[in-house]
């Protein structure tokens, strides 16, 4: 060729002496088999429980005894055990819900007022005495899940129609759902013989029973939800449904999964499960109408959802931990005069913990060829 | 021309999972010349590339930039080094205007506050698109640039960013011919004037057209770089194929009933704006392939858009004869009506890239309860069709049907939308730009899939911008132009006239 080059000049960047002899780059990983996940994740957990340690340590708490009140007291320990379970069983049902709900890319911050409402429709049927008392409980639990999903229906009604977000909506419709509590609370369902804001006690046929020796059926109950929406995402086509809407809904639209109604099945579905951990606090824990739901019980179902990457299995497993958290920090509260919030602060350690640790399944850090040059 | 050598890869080895993508690759560019890197899908001529513009690391290898070996830690590191690619997806940022994409690219956009470097910018890239011949807005929104359009922003990016060495990654497969052939005379003189172009490709007119060195690779191996004059083009698809692929033939179907008449289809929003459609009207037969043809741009995505349900909103009518009409179907009800849509973005409208082959396969049949009842899924029935499937279609490079459809390469993953939509009884068959993107035998697997559902009685509608496609598929070939279909050929067509209605402004 005979065209007029131009020279050019590419000036060569200074040229860095690498730190270490080998040099690392980080790449996006493509795969990663469940197991490494699972190790990664049960790591994250470690570093954070190791955390949370110095600190109770720093807060005064002797390192000998940390063991002992973590695990000892309250897993080999019968009563602290039972605690430890009666904790657990709503929040595997509010962390069950936040997993339905974020699986179809609907962020229902409103699991405190689905709970309430759940709470509020049990305490219903008890007052108006609907039905005879053999079928109280299963009308209760029926009419818990129907209120807990009628009040997730708002939001997504107005998200599918409006596109309005239910972050904001579920939030605030929490507000309406705990001021109508106190409302009723204060009000007409307040308990006559002693005045104070809780409904009159439920009758025995009216409260979870026990299904073990001092063991309350709520874990059953709730096991067998987590092993339905374990069914119900993992082998029907339900799942599959779902697993499209989570992946990319534009495609999901158009490959022809019926879009809204997944998303509104699976909302509702979440507001049903909400509102039965409301009615296991209310009939199982509290065996009346009360103010518990103070407890910060929507965020904790959030942090399981989350933590458990929305598997239910997972968030099973996560909520008897953060349950165990719950019963030694009372403990802690009362012996080493600890505040709750520590507890609070613990679960935060966590949550940043395994939010990290995601990097690591995205990314993987491999070695460059080479050192010298 | 210049000896120098500008870039050199030597001996680069990489793995993806313990799949083997390159094996003792070797590749050198001259500055001042183009030099194409010709081959199949899945040749690992992007892998390559992607390790010359440091987003990928090699396992084994060497990198050198005018004789001097440096290593990339990313692609910033390559910037340094003054190499800039241009990749097959774009990696725009949607919301963001033309002028912000590029700004995010730059290192240093000079002094002043955010709203003067962007003001500055935008004449820097009005002046810099006018030097390369094309029209860019820079303050139009990524989202609503046609992929052409993107395309240019893609190339403006990285010239703005100071790149010498100038890496295409199958430029040409969304261009019209002559948008196609501007790109490449500009792209040439940009070489001239003593850059670097490494054009990725497997388009063999391109190559001989425009390049000065053809380098040819093969599963993971650089076969050979030569003089692309210096051979013939058959003997150049010999060398990247492996064996002689036979160029496609128009082969005549046999027209049946009328099953698809679009009456005066128009888009609702803002009339008058290019691209939208004005007034198309079009019939489909049974046994044809009715080709539209035309320059990107023109209504084509929009026309898709409303024949296969997605997002857009027209009036008029699709009317689906003895069904009626087509909009008022869910996607659901259109596969029951024998209804099959490749859409022109795979990754955006027909496959999940984070769920599995499976899953991806078989949301196309679970509506027919073929996966058992709602709530249940047979796994075992699923993943006996999903491997016949595979094998019917010769879907490659899967390593487990479990494997997110992402790691399939671009041929592979459009193989399995065809294995999807085709394993069942066809009737209605909308395909755009069906072969975007893919090389030629793969293309050829995608056109025999065609050709098959229209003699077994399926009416199929080509939609692309590619005239070759068009003139070797079609029984009938169509001509959109601003929104409306303004002229239609019987077979034999001429080339020149369809062309010259492409091209008119009407």
């Amino acid at each position: 060729m005979s065209e007029q080059v131009v020279p050019i000049d590419v000036s060569q960047p200074k040229q860095r002496q690498p730190l270490l002899r080998r040099r690392y780059a980080l790449e996006v990983r493509q795969q990663m088999a469940w197991y490494w996940q699972a190790l990664i994740l049960a790591a994250a957990l470690a570093v954070g429980l190791a955390i949370s340690a110095l600190i109770l340590i720093a807060a005064g708490v002797p390192g000998g005894e940390l063991l002992n009140e973590f695990v000892i007291m309250t897993v080999f320990d019968a009563q602290s055990l039972q605690a430890v379970l009666f904790q657990a069983s709503p929040m595997i049902l509010v962390g069950l819900a936040g997993c339905m709900a974020f699986r179809a890319r609907f962020w229902n911050l409103g699991l405190d007022g689905q709970m309430i409402w759940g709470a509020i429709g049990a305490t219903a049927i008890v007052l108006f005495e609907v039905g005879p008392p053999a079928l109280r409980l299963p009308l209760m639990l029926l009419t818990a899940a129907v209120c807990g999903a009628l009040w997730a229906l708002t939001p997504i009604v107005l998200k599918l129609r409006l596109q309005v977000s239910e972050i904001i909506s579920t939030l605030m419709l929490n507000y309406l759902a705990s001021y109508f509590l106190l409302h009723l609370l204060y009000g007409s369902w307040k308990d006559p013989r002693d005045s104070f804001p809780y409904s009159p006690p439920f009758q025995s046929f009216e409260r979870l029973p026990e299904f073990f020796h001092g063991y309350s059926a709520g874990i059953p109950l709730a096991v067998v939800i987590a092993v339905f929406a374990l069914w119900l995402i993992g082998f029907s086509r339900a799942g599959l449904y779902l697993r499209f809407v989570d992946a990319n809904p534009k495609v999901a639209d158009a490959v022809g999964v019926p879009l809204r109604k997944t998303i509104l099945a699976t909302v509702l579905l979440s507001g049903a499960m909400a509102g039965i951990a409301g009615f296991v606090i209310t009939s199982g824990q509290e065996g009346r109408l009360t103010q518990s739901f103070y407890q910060g019980y929507g965020f904790s179902g959030i942090l399981i959802a989350f933590l458990a990457r929305n598997n239910p299995i997972a968030a099973l497993v996560v909520a008897l931990l953060i349950a165990t958290l719950f019963v030694a920090g009372r403990s802690l509260q009362v012996f080493y005069q600890i505040p709750f919030s520590m507890v609070q602060l613990i679960q935060a350690i966590l949550v940043i913990c395994v939010a990290s640790s995601d990097f690591f399944i995205r990314h993987r850090l491999r070695r460059v060829q080479g050192g010298e040059s | 021309m210049s000896k120098h050598n500008a870039i050199q890869l030597v001996g680069i080895e990489k793995s993806f999972d313990g799949f083997k993508a390159l094996s003792h690759a070797n590749f050198t560019a001259k500055w001042g010349e183009v030099h194409a890197l010709l081959g199949e899908n899945g040749a690992g001529k992007s892998s390559l590339m992607n390790i010359a513009a440091g987003l990928y690391a090699p396992e084994a290898g060497s990198l050198l930039i005018d004789d001097n070996e440096v290593r990339l830690s990313g692609p910033r590191a390559a910037s340094e080094h003054r190499i800039g690619m241009v990749h097959q997806h774009f990696k725009l940022v949607r919301p963001f205007t033309v002028a912000e994409n590029i700004l995010l690219g730059l290192r240093n956009a000079g002094a002043g506050g955010f709203r003067t470097r962007l003001r500055k910018l935008e004449r820097e890239i009005v002046a810099k698109a006018e030097q390369l011949g094309f029209a860019v807005d820079p303050r139009k929104p990524a989202a609503a640039l046609s992929v052409a359009e993107q395309q240019r922003v893609e190339i403006l990016k990285v010239l703005l960013a100071g790149a010498r060495i100038l890496i295409l990654d199958e430029p040409t497969a969304v261009l019209t011919d002559q948008e196609a052939e501007r790109l490449l005379t500009t792209v040439h003189a940009f070489a001239r004037s003593g850059a670097a172009v490494i054009l990725v490709t497997h388009k063999m007119a391109d190559v001989i057209r425009y390049a000065d060195q053809v380098t040819v690779m093969r599963a993971g191996r650089t076969v050979q770089t030569l003089d692309p004059r210096s051979i013939s083009a058959d003997e150049l698809v010999r060398l990247t194929v492996g064996e002689s692929a036979p160029a496609g033939e128009y082969q005549a179907g046999s027209r049946g009933e009328e099953r698809l008449a679009v009456k005066d289809l128009r888009s609702v929003a803002s009339a008058g704006e290019r691209g939208m459609l004005a007034g198309v009207n079009l019939r489909l037969h049974a046994g044809e392939i009715y080709g539209l043809a035309g320059v990107g741009g023109n209504g084509q995505s929009e026309l898709a858009n409303a024949l296969m349900g997605l997002p857009g909103a027209t009036e008029g009518e699709i009317e689906l004869i003895g069904v009626g009409d087509l909009r008022s179907a869910s996607t659901e009800r259109r596969r029951e009506l024998g209804i099959a849509a490749i859409p022109a973005d795979r990754y955006g409208a027909a496959l999940a890239a984070d769920l599995s082959i499976i899953d991806n396969f078989c949301i196309g049949q679970i509506h027919s309860g073929r996966y058992g009842a709602f709530w249940r899924l047979k796994r075992s029935q699923m993943e006996t069709d999903v491997a016949e499937a595979i094998r019917t279609f010769d879907v490659q490079g899967v390593r487990s049907l479990r494997q997110k459809a992402a790691l399939l390469s671009g041929g592979n993953a459009q193989k399995l939308v065809i294995a999807r939509e085709f394993s069942r009884k066809v009737k209605l068959v909308f395909a755009h730009s069906p072969s975007r993107g893919l090389d030629v035998r793969a293309a050829q697997a995608v056109h025999t899939r065609l050709r098959a559902a229209r003699d077994a009685g399926a009416a199929v509608l080509l939609i692309s911008e590619d005239l070759d496609e068009v003139l070797t598929l079609a029984d009938r070939i169509g001509v959109m132009n601003s929104g409306r279909i303004v002229a239609e050929f019987d077979r034999p067509a001429d080339r020149q006239a369809i062309g010259k209605a492409m091209v008119d402004h009407v």
